[in-house]
């Protein structure tokens, strides 16, 4: 035996199978997004299993993630560049834009959801409340002509985080079930708040103004060398640079030591405190944070569907988000947006789902909780930064 | 006054219901002492960890540490003072990385604010590295070959390289005193000889590091405590060096039953 | 206020404090003896509810319609089923995942419900509208100065206590109550000391859904109705009793139950402008006492051991 242990040449991965898996995701949403008949999108579904088969089986979906880590800002650069050509692609389509932005909103959504449920393990049960609260708050602010639209985004953030200062006592004192009630309650309270109250609307809902950026109307249409584009384009591409601001922001709260308490929170509360971390300030940060984005996501999405009411906040509706959380993987940003993928997208492109919905989701959830309960795209260790992890 | 002693228990009691599982505890530690604390199952040990480091009120009594009053103090000002410990039972969160799981020890030393945290990823990053490497020096004292295997989730590991990691994660904000719950639990002869001489390493290059050890394995005891206090039944019956004790009538009763 | 009004107000939080107890007492049960909270409890209630409803559907189509004897078959039918469910999530789905985190069997639970109250309303006939459900009960009223006394509602609030001591009976006198105890106080020991633990657990939630579908035919009973939404709502009730009122003990169950009760009565009767706002007050009064007691009016043994 000798002393001198020979480290392994380190191979760096490298970046073309994560560009590959790039382009390959950007061609199949837009297949997905512009396929019309049952067929083309239950073929383009069977063709997804057989390629994650096929990615298991030989070993490239390894690959794709060690690419993944050594490269990953640059990868992530590919992949907004991907949504952006998706949407040019699509830019005269009124339905897939409007999909795709949907889907957006619902993956910034699960990204704040993620910080609570993901990192922190704190419940919130009323995700489609402090959502509303956003979406609400857009409608009502809408009426105030002088208020700038974007700053309504900022406003419907900041309601949803007052709302949430509401329940951020009993939040931080109760644990477990008695938390899981506090937000159950609130969400429950919410919603019926909405139906009876007559300002704001009761059952009816309310108009919400348009998106406003620069004097420039989002529900006017592009014109691009004489083509006339869907206004849809607008919202698309805001919802795509919405997205992407959370992405790096949860993605750098997750690679810092504000993430690691929150680890360390939900893993081992009292072991947390006997080193010094304040077990009070990370779940309030968790949950202020996490309704911050779901109300700023909630107030663009009732900006881009014009109409709002109370039916579309209500408890199942929470549950539908916590499901996005538990598809995609607790922790999992990408596991998040995969599963606001199939959240969104299955029920609308497969009418014949839609009034199945809740009903597949929620089994899917079981089976998912049953057999494979790290998530669709289980999380990874935390990688501080690109390619720290594979530097020893 | 360098000669006033470190930690200082008086008259410490914790009642749960009707069972007093610490009557009137009182007793010290110096500077740079190890002290072993030892007795019977049930007999208070654990429990006065538990009162020492905050995570259950005291019913009565005072605790100083340093000279300052710290009965009833949080978790977090005892480890802000710092005390640090180990648990009975491990308590690593065995789904993060080995690195993750020691920096969660460090938290005094690591930025907590947001701005620092995540606009500032520039000295955030520098942070990053100088604790990368003081972490990877202590595992690499304990456990050289998981030097290189810093991002691998702890939960792969063996019960003895988790026990050895829970002890880096407590040693890495250079405390001033160490709590050790039962160390050898789970280990071998050999093992629990081998970590033992790794902590004192550590200690002879810092600054005085002072021990209180819970331990059943009382060939540990002998070996590494300067004195020992013994409980039985969650009072003191004895307090002096190990062959002291060991030769007393009431410890050799509290242990053996013999009346 | 006229003193009739009241006692109208009275009475009315007294059938649903009734209801609600049965329901939450279910909630402390499976939490006692497995530490885990059946969310799907509202919705396999509801299902019972739709079987006994079923059931009495077919006693007609035969020609029984002698009234007492249907209320007792539909009860039992209800019943049956519910603590047929009740055992089997109990074996199929909350026992795998015991070794997991609760969260976990909270979710699991949380979406079996939706995927119950789902199924009911799409593959049920007609299952998206409300069912008229029959008044089974004698529809004779006692005028009390101003305010009628139903029948119905003393037959079922007496029922209901009823079926609340009976449980609290069985737990403490019985052997099975006896081992269902032993369980929920330390699984490990009940196991060693010979207690078949499978069979305590499953026969615990039987027993709580059981008593459950009481409180759904009582539901249907006495607003002539029912529908695949009114499991959630008693669900969401019945586990905001439980732990306002405090998990692992059957006093704070129905303690909480007439709490939650009271609440929406004094709600609709004080809130001026709408009695819709019944639900908000209550509501609101749950985030508050959770605020205040954090583990519950009467909260459980806290025994972490670090």
């Amino acid at each position: 035996m000798t002393d001198i242990v020979m480290s392994p040449p380190v191979r760096r991965a490298g970046w073309i199978p994560g560009i590959a898996t790039v382009a390959a995701v950007a061609l199949y949403g837009w297949a997905i997004l512009s396929a019309e008949e049952d067929w083309q999108v239950l073929g383009l579904l069977a063709l997804a299993v057989i390629a994650t088969v096929i990615g298991m089986v030989s070993g490239f979906g390894r690959s794709v993630q060690a690419s993944w880590a050594a490269h990953e800002s640059k990868l992530n650069g590919a992949a907004l560049i991907g949504i952006v050509a998706v949407i040019a692609a699509l830019s005269t389509q009124h339905f897939p834009l409007l999909m795709l932005s949907t889907m957006l909103l619902y993956f910034t959504a699960s990204l704040g959801m993620n910080i609570q449920f993901g990192y922190t393990g704190m419940v919130n049960f009323a995700g489609a409340a402090f959502f509303g609260a956003g979406a609400y708050t857009a409608a009502v602010m809408g009426n105030v002509a002088w208020f700038p639209p974007l700053l309504t985004l900022v406003l419907g953030g900041v309601v949803s985080m007052a709302l949430s200062l509401v329940l951020v006592f009993p939040i931080v004192r109760t644990t477990g079930h008695y938390a899981a009630v506090v937000t159950i309650a609130f969400g429950v309270l919410f919603k019926t708040f909405l139906e009876v109250n007559e300002i704001l609307g009761g059952p009816q809902g309310l108009m919400v103004s348009s998106m406003r950026l620069l004097g420039w109307d989002f529900m006017d249409s592009p014109q691009i060398g004489g083509m006339k584009l869907s206004f849809y384009v607008n919202y698309a591409l805001l919802c795509t640079a919405l997205a992407a601001l959370v992405f790096i922001a949860v993605r750098r709260l997750e690679r810092s030591w504000l993430g690691l308490h929150m680890d360390a929170v939900r893993l081992d509360e009292t072991a947390a405190a006997c080193f010094g971390i304040s077990v009070k300030k990370t779940k309030i940060l968790a949950f202020l944070s996490g309704n911050m984005i779901l109300g700023i996501a909630g107030a663009l999405y009732g900006m881009m569907i014009s109409f709002i009411a109370p039916s579309s906040f209500t408890f199942s509706d929470s549950l539908l988000m916590v499901s996005m959380v538990l598809l995609g993987g607790m922790g999992s940003p990408w596991g998040g947006a995969l599963a606001a993928a199939i959240v969104i997208l299955l029920p609308e492109k497969l009418q014949f789902l839609q009034e199945y919905r809740f009903l597949l989701f929620s089994v899917l959830v079981i089976l998912v909780l049953l057999f494979r309960p790290d998530g669709l795209l289980p999380r990874q260790i935390r990688n501080y930064f690109p390619g720290a992890r594979s530097r020893q | 006054m360098t000669t006033s002693p470190l930690l200082e228990f008086t008259d410490l009691t914790k009642r749960f219901g009707g069972v007093t599982a610490l009557d009137a505890f009182s007793m010290h530690l110096d500077r740079g002492e190890i002290l072993g604390l030892i007795g019977p199952n049930g007999s208070g040990k654990t429990t006065s960890f538990n009162l020492l480091t905050g995570i259950y009120p005291a019913t009565a009594g005072t605790i100083r540490f340093d000279g300052q009053e710290i009965t009833n103090a949080s978790p977090r000002q005892v480890y802000e003072a710092g005390i640090v410990r180990t648990f009975q039972r491990s308590r690593l969160c065995l789904e993060l990385s080995i690195y993750d799981n020691i920096m969660i020890g460090d938290t005094s030393r690591l930025s907590q604010g947001l701005w620092a945290n995540l606009v500032k990823r520039n000295s955030f990053r520098a942070e990053f590295d100088a604790s990368f490497q003081k972490a990877r020096d202590l595992v690499a004292t304990f456990s050289g070959h998981l030097a290189d295997r810093m991002f691998e989730p702890v939960g792969t590991l063996p019960m003895i390289e988790r026990r050895r990691i829970e002890i880096c994660r407590a040693l890495v904000s250079a405390p001033r005193l160490l709590l050790l719950d039962e160390p050898s639990a789970g280990m071998t002869h050999d093992e629990t000889d081998q970590l033992m001489r790794d902590i004192l390493d550590v200690r002879a290059r810092g600054n005085g590091l002072s021990i209180i050890i819970v331990e059943h394995e009382m060939g540990v005891i002998e070996r590494i405590t300067d004195r020992c206090v013994v409980l039985s039944y969650g009072r003191k019956i004895a307090d002096g060096t190990y062959a002291e004790v060991a030769s007393d009538a009431e410890v050799q009763n509290a242990y053996l039953g013999v009346d | 206020m006229d003193l009739g009004l009241i006692a109208q107000f009275l009475a009315n939080g007294i059938v649903l404090g009734t209801m609600y107890a049965l329901v939450a007492v279910g909630f402390t049960l499976f939490f006692g003896v497995l530490d885990v909270i059946k969310f799907s409890h509202g919705d396999v209630l509801m299902l019972g509810t739709f079987a006994g409803f079923t059931v009495w559907l077919g006693l007609e189509a035969v020609g029984i319609i002698n009234p007492w004897l249907q209320l007792v078959v539909v009860l039992i039918a209800s019943m049956v089923v519910t603590a047929a469910v009740g055992a089997a999530i109990a074996k199929w789905l909350v026992l795998p995942l015991k070794k997991a985190p609760p969260l976990n069997t909270l979710l699991v639970t949380l979406m079996l419900g939706t995927a119950i109250r789902e199924a009911v309303r799409l593959f049920y006939p007609d299952g998206s509208n409300p069912k008229a459900f029959p008044a089974l009960l004698p529809d004779a009223s006692i005028d009390l100065g101003g305010f009628a006394l139903r029948a119905d509602s003393v037959i079922l609030v007496v029922a209901g206590l009823l079926l609340i001591a009976g449980l609290n009976m069985m737990l403490n006198r019985t052997r099975l109550g006896l081992a269902i105890r032993a369980v929920a106080q330390d699984e490990e020991t009940a196991q060693i000391m010979g207690i078949n633990y499978m069979l305590v657990v499953l026969a615990t939630f039987a027993i709580g859904s059981g008593v459950a579908a009481f409180a759904g035919v009582m539901n249907g009973l006495y607003y002539n109705e029912i529908n695949f939404g009114m499991g959630l709502l008693l669900g969401l009730i019945g586990f905001s009793a439980a732990i306002v009122g405090g998990l692992g003990n059957l006093y704070g169950a129905i303690l909480g139950g007439f709490l939650f009760a009271g609440l929406q009565v004094v709600g609709s009767a004080l809130l001026p402008f709408a009695s819709a706002y019944k639900d908000v007050f209550a509501f609101a009064v749950v985030i508050a006492i959770m605020a205040w007691k954090p583990t519950g009016l009467i909260p459980e043994r806290a025994s972490e051991r670090v």
